[in-house]
């Protein structure tokens, strides 16, 4: 009945490649989505909209992390989708006002 | 769906559920009775709120008494209200004029029971309610481990805890998800064990499932929303926290500045609560705050939920400045409620199940214990699942271990908290120290008890007919020290006394009832 071992990863590196991609990876994914979101959407809107799906969106992602075939792979995907994400603050001079 | 994604997602979910097991259980089992918190504090103060429905606060008495104990002038004061209890929490900030007001650097949260008109601190007013209320988001622990983190840790713990847990929930659906409506028919209970753990495991999680997967996320939520929260302040609102929880409307916006000049007239703060009281019919004000006591900067703001039947969502504010008695902001809780204020009001009325009555409440609590099942029957299935002689002996001496720490010290939590309540009602008078006390040794002596029993089908039986025996002493208990018998709750009308001793009757007669079934199947 426990999972097989032959499709579960065995290096650890790559097991905590993809944990920390998962869990660190996948929150910078989801809070720069949703910052992304504030320069389209109402500011406040997209934050009490971020504290109800934020949190299930991170949990996917570091499911994803874990069904995902290297390690490197996710962290390199997961850091392009950061900054991605991130694009809409860095090109604004002023976020705030 | 293709194998290596079948075993990843069983695997993931093994060890994101052992990791959180016990505590899980813990959050699950103290916050099904937390439904009753009120009720709890009712049976243990022996003041039925009910009984006492028509009573409410008196503004102009309380603030008198604490005038003349504290000194307001120029504070900040909140008032916090609960339905359903007499019990009301009031905060004192310190005074802004240090000329004047001699006590003005004092602060106090203090508990006031608007019933007995009695004034009391935090530690006296803290009853069973209020610890099993805490003990759900692990509160006790803030001051069991004192680490600096920037956030209390018994509730960082928790918060971890519970996505963690929506984390199992979603692998776990998905690990079902083909043989969910056939598997869902299937319950095996006189196969052997692994079957019996296993059915029980899937059937009660799939039907807890969207139960549990709310509560797992309004969880989350309530008790770490700086997690999300945090970086926006950041990089949105210049680290501004305050700043971010206004623009959510937490809390009524009120910014007054202190003048520094009394003001000269007698404000009749009641009867403000009395005219916003008639504005909104039936509503429900849980918060009156008042700013700058007896200065001409001084303002009242009053807020409310709106009556569940006719408005789920709806919160209203009123902001009065009582120089001149104008309303300053205003907004009913029978209005359409913002989109942010229904979200919220979401969260909460779902993580509380406080809108439908003692209907929904029971639902909730049945559910969660049920979720208490799924935790302990998951446990089991891993024990049994590596009870084969190709796991190495080794292997097997540590599975057992864990297994044996984690079943005495879940199980015993029903004896202990049904030894509690027995305990404190004989007691009398308790305050913070002494419930700790008694529970926090109770537990500790009883689970070190069956850890050194080693023996799983013992620490089941036992706690099951320890649980019964103390269940059924709860509302006897009552009974002797306070004559509060159930005959006697039930004609005075006192619902929510009788409502805890009839829990108890009946948890205490299902687990005789497992009991003897537990027996019957070993001998």
């Amino acid at each position: 009945m426990p999972a097989k071992k032959k499709y579960l990863t065995t290096s650890i590196l790559q097991r905590w490649l993809k944990i920390t991609a998962g869990f660190f990876g996948g929150y910078g994914v989801m809070i720069t989505f949703f910052l992304m979101l504030t320069y389209f959407f109402e500011r406040k809107n997209v934050l009490i909209t971020g504290v109800v799906a934020g949190y299930i969106l991170w949990a996917v992602l570091l499911l994803f992390a874990f069904l995902s075939k290297s390690g490197w792979k996710i962290w390199i995907i997961y850091l392009v989708l950061i900054l991605l994400f991130s694009l809409p603050y860095l090109l604004h001079t002023k976020p705030y006002e | 769906m293709n194998n290596r994604n079948y075993n990843i997602y069983f695997h993931t979910h093994t060890i994101s559920g052992i990791i959180i097991a016990a505590l899980l259980y813990v959050i699950f089992f103290a916050g099904s009775f937390s439904f009753f918190k009120d009720e709890i504090s009712a049976w243990q103060s022996n003041t039925s709120y009910v009984k006492n429905k028509e009573l409410a606060l008196n503004y102009s008495l309380l603030l008198d008494s604490l005038d003349q104990k504290y000194d307001l002038h120029g504070r900040d004061l909140a008032f916090y209200l609960y339905p359903n209890t007499s019990t009301s929490y009031v905060s004192m900030e310190a005074s802004k004029d240090t000329v004047n007001n001699l006590k003005a650097k004092e602060t106090a949260y203090i508990g006031y029971d608007f019933v007995k008109q009695k004034e009391s601190s935090y530690a006296e007013t803290y009853d069973l309610g209020e610890f099993l209320y805490r003990l759900h988001f692990l509160a006790q622990l803030n001051q069991a481990i004192p680490l600096r983190v920037g956030y209390p840790v018994g509730y960082l713990i928790a918060g971890l805890v519970s996505f963690l847990f929506l984390f199992a929930l979603i692998t776990g659906l998905l690990l079902h998800w083909n043989k969910m409506v056939s598997n869902f028919y299937v319950f095996r209970p006189w196969a052997k064990w692994k079957t019996v753990w296993t059915d029980l495991h899937t059937v009660l999680g799939v039907i807890g499932f969207p139960f549990q997967f709310v509560f797992a996320f309004t969880g989350i939520i309530l008790i770490v929303n700086t997690v999300f929260l945090t970086p926006f302040s950041q990089l949105l609102y210049k680290g501004d926290m305050e700043k971010v929880f206004q623009e959510l409307e937490y809390g009524a916006l009120v910014e007054a500045p202190f003048v520094n000049k009394p003001l000269d007239k007698h404000i009749n703060i009641q009867q403000y609560i009395d005219r916003t009281q008639q504005l909104w019919p039936n509503a429900f004000i849980n918060r009156v705050t008042i700013k700058n006591y007896g200065d001409e900067g001084m303002m009242l703001a009053v807020e409310s939920e709106a009556d569940h039947r006719r408005s789920f969502a709806g919160t209203g504010e009123v902001l009065y400045e009582l120089k001149t008695g104008k309303v300053l902001k205003q907004r009913s809780p029978y209005d359409t409620p913002t989109y942010i204020a229904s979200i919220k009001s979401f969260i909460y009325r779902l993580h509380y199940g406080d809108y439908g009555g003692y209907f929904v409440k029971l639902a909730n609590f049945i559910l969660g214990i049920t979720g208490c099942v799924v935790i302990v029957s998951g446990i089991l299935i891993w024990l049994v699942a590596r009870e084969k002689s190709s796991t190495p002996a080794y292997k097997r001496k540590f599975n057992f271990w864990l297994c044996n720490i984690f079943l005495a010290s879940c199980l015993t939590m029903f004896p202990v908290t049904a030894f509690s309540f027995v305990v404190v009602k004989a007691l009398g008078k308790v305050d913070q120290r002494m419930i700790y006390q008694v529970y926090f040794y109770s537990w500790l002596m009883l689970s070190l008890y069956y850890i050194a029993r080693r023996n799983l089908n013992r620490t089941n039986r036992e706690t099951l007919l320890l649980g019964a025996i103390f269940a059924f002493a709860v509302p006897i208990a009552n009974g002797i020290c306070t004559n509060n018998w159930l005959w006697n709750t039930w004609m005075q009308g006192a619902r929510d006394i009788f409502f805890i001793d009839l829990l108890w009757l009946i948890l205490g007669a299902l687990a005789l009832w497992a009991y003897r079934r537990v027996r019957q199947k070993q001998a």
